[in-house]
């Protein structure tokens, strides 16, 4: 079931309702509310999980859909509320970061979690478990640009004046990709920046969402990006005429991870949602659809396409994982940097 | 019981769900924000001071302005004809012209602007068919731009502006417009002489609507004016939403409230002086 507005004045009144007549609402555990991005993520969570697991348990799912920032807001809002409007919250790695530092996130139990022990030990996190990963690589038009590119930092060369995008909710990713290509470091973001004001000059394209990008891509206004590779694979398959490179310097990883708020009223069900998203089979419909990896040891992705999809060993041993700290604390400058310096 | 009683429900339901959360705003407002945590307690102006003395913003502010000020303007152009004829129709047509005005109101704001967007982008209606024409070679850049910002915006706060110009135009007698005409006065004459005059609280109440509605602008902003066209409802959202910065949020949400309410004032103000010496000369 999908949140609507409808639904939540109706939930809203029947909390209110609850609160007046008799105290908090009763805990249902056969019940969770996922707070979770929409579109084919939402979809396969849906009929990978929701369906064939959860439901045989005896538990309901509903999805409460929104992008990850107006999610970590919210529950940075609700840190001090009876009740979280979501059970599982799913988030990327830097948004688990801050919200397992603001103790909002509650430590993972392996007993109620056991899926955990198949968990790559790379991705092991207290406050969350790892859904799945994929890298920050350079995505490009293989008709108009035929000599491969090589690094984060080709997208900075004046030929691609004009033919430049980026997608603005990336904005963070996008900045921490620009810093690497132009040589900086994972705590001090100034050579990126001084690339990025560059670039500037040359009339870079940023659209209001990934789909926007891809529309870009599509109709080859936008020659070279920087954009996950499971989205490449995904948009590649969809017949936009792109390709992908993995940065010589080594790509950024990223990883969507799942946590439960300590204030939600379903936890027991909501940790059995965690094991159910570490189940192999469900994310290796993960992979195959939206070509994101799996993080479990167990999960086995046929040849040909963890052939596509994955890293190889020396890409792996190179990643350039983001200093979380920095990027929390830098969050507002990060924004201000992107939106009033580089955008505007 | 006292006809005064009966107000007291909508004034409750106004106190409990307009004025509470504006005064828990206003509290924010003055909160310092704090990365880990969002905002640490404190009585302090500084994101106001923030956000005055900061270029963007500035030009955040004047770009909304502006962009109300010329979606205003071209409403009341376009408006005024439209509504003229409908408040003179005699005709039984009346009623179905007054529902189609009504027309674009009955689909939801990001529903439309994603129509909007099928139509101005690269391979969207507009430039197929003039590529189709011959006209132009390569895809125009509609889409994305604040031309399109500005397409869109008219096109929603269009129908609010004719009704409201309607019904003050249906309250001026006919026969007013009739005895200039017999006096010899042309046409133009008649309308800048007695309709505009006679519809200038019409046109206030119409334009002040209007103008609310374009500073607060945000769906059509973001998805037509693209990422690199910023006016003031989108920036407050970014603080809140991507920054997780809720002071200095709530204080932009602040100034845009105070900038829209003194200039709708101002220009109510000014409409209602000139109206009164018009009928008084």
């Amino acid at each position: 079931m999908i949140i609507t507005r409808r639904h939540a004045l109706a939930g809203a009144s029947a909390a209110i309702a609850a609160g007046a007549f008799g105290g908090p609402a009763a805990a249902q555990a056969s019940e969770v509310v996922v707070g979770t991005w929409g579109g084919d993520y939402g979809a396969l969570l849906q009929s990978e999980i929701d369906q064939p697991l959860m439901k045989p348990m005896g538990i309901s799912v509903s999805q409460d859909i929104a992008n990850n920032d107006p999610r970590r807001t919210k529950l940075m809002a609700e840190k001090g509320s009876r009740r979280s409007s979501m059970d599982v919250a799913c988030m990327n790695d830097i948004d688990s970061y801050t919200l397992s530092q603001a103790g909002i996130l509650e430590t993972v139990p392996t007993d109620q979690v056991p899926r955990t022990a198949e968990v790559l030990p790379v991705f092991k996190k207290p406050h969350s478990i790892p859904h799945i990963y994929s890298a920050m690589v350079v995505l490009y038009n293989p008709d108009k640009i035929t000599t491969p590119p090589k690094s984060y930092a080709d997208l900075f060369d004046p030929k691609y004046a004009g033919r430049v995008g980026y997608s603005d909710i990336l904005y963070s990713f996008n900045m921490a990709a620009a810093n690497i290509g132009a040589g900086g470091t994972p705590n001090d973001f100034s050579a990126g920046r001084k690339a990025l004001l560059e670039l500037k000059k040359q009339n870079p394209r940023v659209y209001p969402s990934n789909e926007a990008l891809a529309a870009a891509l599509k109709s080859e206004e936008v020659w070279i990006s920087t954009m996950w590779l499971a989205r490449g694979f995904m948009w590649k398959k969809g017949g936009i005429p792109i390709a992908w490179a993995v940065p010589e310097e080594g790509a950024i990883p990223i990883l969507f991870e799942a946590g439960v708020p300590k204030n939600s009223r379903a936890k027991d069900a909501a940790f059995k949602y965690l094991n159910a998203m570490l189940d192999p089979k469900a994310q290796v419909a993960f992979a195959g659809k939206m070509g994101y990896v799996p993080t479990v040891k167990d999960a086995k992705l046929p040849e040909d396409l963890a052939k596509e999809i994955s890293l190889t060993e020396a890409q792996q041993a190179k990643l350039r994982p983001l200093d979380y700290e920095f990027m929390q604390k830098e969050r507002g400058q990060i924004l201000d940097f992107w939106n009033k310096e580089f955008k505007a | 019981m006292p006809a005064a009683t009966l107000v007291v429900p909508a004034c409750l339901l106004v106190t409990a769900l307009l004025v509470g959360p504006m005064v828990y705003l206003g509290r924010i407002s003055l909160n310092h924000y704090d990365a880990s945590s969002m905002m640490t307690e404190a009585l302090t102006l500084e994101n106001y001071v923030r956000a005055v003395a900061d270029p963007y913003y500035r030009g955040v502010m004047a770009t909304t302005l502006t962009m109300a000020l010329v979606c205003t303007t071209t409403t009341l152009i376009l408006g005024f004809p439209v509504a003229y004829w409908i408040a003179r129709m005699q005709s039984s047509w009346k009623s179905l012209v007054t529902v189609m005005t009504l027309m674009p109101l009955l689909v939801g704001n990001v529903v439309r602007v994603a129509g909007w967007v099928g139509l101005l982008g690269n391979q969207g209606f507009v430039n197929a068919g003039l590529q189709g024409v011959g006209l132009i070679d390569e895809p125009i850049r509609i889409l994305y731009t604040p031309f399109a910002v500005a397409l869109g915006t008219v096109a929603v706060v269009l129908p609010y502006m004719i009704l409201t110009l309607a019904s003050v135009i249906e309250a001026i007698p006919r026969n007013v417009e009739e005895a200039a005409a017999n006096l010899g006065a042309p046409p133009a004459t008649v309308f800048s002489r007695v309709v505009w005059p006679l519809a200038l609280p019409g046109v206030a109440a119409g334009c002040t609507l209007v103008f609310i509605l374009c500073m607060n602008t945000f769906a059509t902003a973001v998805l037509l004016g693209g990422s690199q066209f910023k006016m003031m409802a989108p920036a407050v959202y970014d603080q809140f939403s991507k920054g997780s910065n809720w002071p200095f949020g709530a204080a932009l949400a602040f100034i845009l409230l105070i900038a829209t309410l003194t200039l709708t004032v101002l220009g109510s103000v000014l409409i209602a002086r000139r109206s009164r010496r018009r009928v008084a000369a």
